[in-house]
């Protein structure tokens, strides 16, 4: 039965093709083109084989992308991921180190990832009026405090055995092992987040998070198994950094928070929450490997990449609000 | 014409994206004069409200203050002629306390100092001249929805206003508190302000307005004496058609007791509530803001949770820790907030209304669209939504669009046994009221139980089979509906017991 006044409202979806191209990942698509052109003008050795033999250490980075997008979008932020990463690492050359084999490394560093990320969220699910800011800055800080401890008075560890943890660095062709996993993680992790309902909640969470407990979502568990995760995969990164860099230091995963936040960010993932998608953060995350990649074969100077990046991270913030301002002007002009 | 208008609009056009909110509207406003503007949920009220503030720039059309043309840019503009207003959706900043709210854009100043001792001394005079009984030192989020609506009007009135609008003041307001908000809008009027409010009562109009003008459909109907109106009339003006039946409860036959509550308690909220309901039945629940009817039902849906007592449907005792828990056993709550608690805000309707019943609906936790947009689609219709399309945000509705949409969320949940409805048609227009009644008695007829949470006089006593009291957080009594009036309510809500909750 329709209301009494028989009104009917459409259920036919609206925009096409047009929408999709016009779209901030369309957007960003055209850029990674762009990147890459100008990479291999500035560089004579910016091609495929270099690339991919440079890419490990940063797709290690790409792993957190996605548990980080969807902290982002439940309106939460974990900064203590860098300091997983290097607990992570220290661990799993302490124990390689003690002679265990490749397996037992594999278990310490995703356990401990795991480990971390499930204190981030019992603490943020136990205490919800701190901002998860503040307790990732603290735990931040204790996990790297912990990684220095167990470095001991030198602040480095190298690990003896480099045979056994080759099979982290197994290539398919020229395609390292990696490569694969975030093409794993990419496929799964946005499908979750587009077609799922479990997606869904995320951003129920993100956009109204009185709403979504009221309509029987569970917010806080939800909230603690998305840390848990972005902690595996923390731990995973400092795995597969401990394989190609052979140790770990007190400064290893040191802003790697940053920069995943910024991949993030740039891809169109609010942190205010419930706004985004993963896919804009994956392909943004290549443009920043890229270009990183492309200004480190011409040796420029690594804080002039940083700012370089930190000004197109403001920019891609900026290039949002205001056609979103332009448009809506233009459309109340012309209904 | 010889007539004394402070503010005159003529041929007001505004249009939002894909809707003409308003279509060449009219309306004069007589110096001194009280005039209410009626009309059906999105039929613009809001908007000319806005237009009148200068929120919104209408696209023609033209304003007159005292005579003189005049054009809005933006807000301040109003502002510097003297005219304030009072929105739909509160303004206020729950941080901060009276007196920041009060003067917030406009602060007493001396050498680009704020005058803090000036500013409270000011604030003062104002709540004094509204009888407050809250301090302006005292933060607005801990007010009661009343008390900052007086922090709303004490705003108004900071900015010397001589045109003071109010949209909706009284929606959220129980009928002892809208007595305040009359005597308030008394004093203004015989101070020589004029006034335009909004309301969707009746009472609110005959008490309070000299005239009233009608919108319907973003048009103008007409300006009518309120002496000379009568109430099916001006419903006919309003609707377009005439409601026979403002309560239309059906004859149901009432079966066992489904649901119960024994001794529930929670320290500082409510204490020992005990009530019962049957299949079948609506039970009323009411009493003053404050007297712990959300906080309680609050607690049945595991919102918050209660420190002792019992909560027990068909028989067995719930263990209910969390709203899920609820929702499963077949616990449906509407809440009262609809915009903090009801519903996503910039999300299409289509998706609020489906969002409790999504994993039902998925295959396999993946979306079902298609299944989704039928569904929302026919609830939104169902409850006469006044929409485009579903996948419009829930921010471009009217208030009581959006009420409707939070009703046909709860609606959606299938395998109900006991719905809460707390204050389900706030801001409802007329016509859709009687369709939610509608419903109501609809799923009464289905063999439901139903608790009406309201503080409106007329639909607890129209709707409801039996009718609970509260006060200070206890079950002051329970009367059967033949035997309840108005009076005999208000005397148990206001039952000077002694015993507060402790
Ligand atoms: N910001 C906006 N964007 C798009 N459409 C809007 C916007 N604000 C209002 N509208 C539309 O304009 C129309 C009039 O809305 P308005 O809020 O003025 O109604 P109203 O008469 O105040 O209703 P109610 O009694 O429900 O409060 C509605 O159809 C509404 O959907
Ligand atoms: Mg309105």
């Amino acid at each position: 039965m329709a209301g009494k006044s028989g009104r009917t409202i459409s259920a036919t979806p609206q925009g096409g093709i047009k929408e999709k191209i016009f779209s901030w990942e369309g957007a960003l698509i055209l850029l990674l083109i762009a990147v890459n052109i100008f990479g291999a003008v500035l560089s004579p050795n910016y091609n495929m084989t270099n690339i991919l033999r440079e890419s490990p250490r940063y797709l290690a980075e790409i792993f957190m992308l996605f548990g980080m997008a969807f902290i982002l979008v439940l309106g939460d932020i974990d900064i203590s991921v860098g300091s997983i990463v290097c607990l992570t690492a220290t661990m799993g050359c302490l124990v390689s180190n003690k002679g265990m084999g490749v397996g037992a490394v594999i278990l310490v560093c995703l356990g401990v990832g795991l480990l971390c990320g499930m204190l981030n969220g019992f603490v943020a699910t136990k205490f919800t009026e701190l901002p998860t800011m503040i307790i990732t800055l603290g735990t931040q800080i204790i996990f790297r405090g912990i990684a220095e401890v167990a470095l001991g008075d030198g602040g480095s560890a190298s690990m003896t055995d480099i045979q056994s943890i080759g099979i982290l660095r197994a290539k398919v062709g020229p395609v390292p092992l990696s490569f694969f996993i975030v093409i794993i993680c990419a496929i799964i992790f946005i499908t979750v987040l587009n077609k799922t309902t479990f997606g869904r909640k995320l951003y129920a969470i993100g956009s109204n998070r009185t709403t979504a407990y009221y309509t029987g979502i569970e917010v806080q568990r939800i909230r603690f198994f998305s840390f848990s995760m972005l902690g595996f995969l923390a731990g995973l990164c400092g795995l597969f950094l401990l394989a190609s860099t052979y140790g770990a230091n007190t400064t290893t995963g040191n802003g790697f928070e940053m920069e995943v936040i910024a991949m993030c960010v740039f891809g169109g993932i609010a942190t205010t929450g419930g706004k985004g998608n993963i896919i804009g953060g994956f392909i943004a995350a290549f443009i920043i490997v890229c270009l990183r990649i492309a200004f480190g074969q011409i040796n420029m100077n690594t804080q002039l990449i940083l700012v370089i990046i930190g000004v197109m991270l403001i920019v891609s913030v900026l290039i949002p609000a205001v056609t979103n301002a332009i448009n809506s002007r233009k459309k109340t002009k012309k209904a | 014409m010889g007539e004394d208008l402070i503010l005159e609009l003529k041929g007001i056009t505004k249009i939002f994206p894909g809707v003409k909110a308003l279509d060449n509207v009219q309306f004069q406003l007589r110096r001194g004069e009280v005039h209410a503007l009626m009309g059906e949920n999105g039929a613009g009220k809001s908007t000319f409200i806005k237009t009148i503030t200068g929120v919104h720039q209408p696209e023609e059309g033209h304003i007159y203050f005292n005579g003189k043309e005049v054009s809005f840019k933006g807000t301040k503009d109003a502002q510097e002629l003297g005219i304030a207003a009072v929105y739909q959706h509160p303004t206020s900043y729950p941080e901060l306390t009276v007196t920041e709210n009060i003067f917030i854009g406009h602060e007493i100043m001396k050498g680009g100092i704020i005058q803090w001792n000036e500013m409270n001394k000011e604030a003062e005079k104002l709540l004094g001249r509204l009888h407050a009984n809250f301090k302006v030192t005292d933060e607005v989020g801990a007010l009661t929805i009343a008390q900052q609506q007086m922090v709303e009007i004490a705003k108004a009135l900071s900015t010397n206003a001589q045109v003071i609008l109010l949209d909706e003041p009284t929606a959220a307001l129980t009928a002892n508190e809208s007595q305040e908000l009359y005597r308030i809008v008394d004093e203004l009027h015989e101070e020589g302000v004029s006034i335009i409010f909004i309301s969707h009562r009746m009472e609110d109009m005959y008490r309070l307005a000299q005239r009233v003008t009608v919108f319907r459909d973003s048009q103008y109907i007409g300006t009518y004496d309120v002496d000379g109106i009568t109430e099916p009339e001006l419903i006919k003006y309003m609707v377009g058609r005439e409601i026979t039946d403002m309560y239309p409860k059906p004859e149901v036959e009432i079966g066992e007791e489904l649901f119960r509550l024994d001794n529930l308690s929670k320290m500082g909220f409510f204490k020992d509530v005990s009530l019962n309901v049957h299949a079948g039945e609506i039970v009323g629940l009411t009493g003053l803001v404050g007297a712990g009817r959300t906080e309680t039902m609050e607690a049945v849906c595991g919102i918050t949770k209660a420190d002792s007592g019992k909560i027990i449907l068909e028989g067995k005792e719930l263990n209910i820790r969390r709203p899920k828990d609820a929702m499963k056993a077949g616990i449906i709550l509407l809440p009262e907030d609809r915009q903090k608690q009801g519903l996503i805000m910039n999300w299409g309707l289509g998706t609020n209304v489906i969002l409790p019943i999504q994993d039902e609906l998925a295959n396999n936790g993946f979306i079902n669209n298609k299944k989704e947009w039928e569904i929302g689609k026919q609830y939104l219709e169902d409850v006469d939504t006044k929409a485009v399309t579903i996948f419009d945000p829930a921010t471009s509705l009217s208030g009581g669009n959006q009420q409707k949409v939070v009703v046909a969320k709860a609606l959606v949940q299938k395998n109900m046994k006991l719905v809460i409805m707390d204050e389900p048609t706030k801001g409802v227009d007329v016509g859709a009221k009687a369709e939610i009644y509608a419903i109501m008695g609809d799923l009464a007829k289905q063999g439901y139980g139903i608790i009406l949470v309201s503080s409106e006089m007329a639909e607890v006593l129209g709707m409801s089979d039996r009718i609970y009291v509260m006060c200070k957080g206890r079950v002051t009594g329970c009367l059967d509906v033949e035997d309840a009036s108005q009076e005999k309510i208000l005397e148990l809500a206001m039952e000077q017991s002694g015993k507060e909750v402790e």
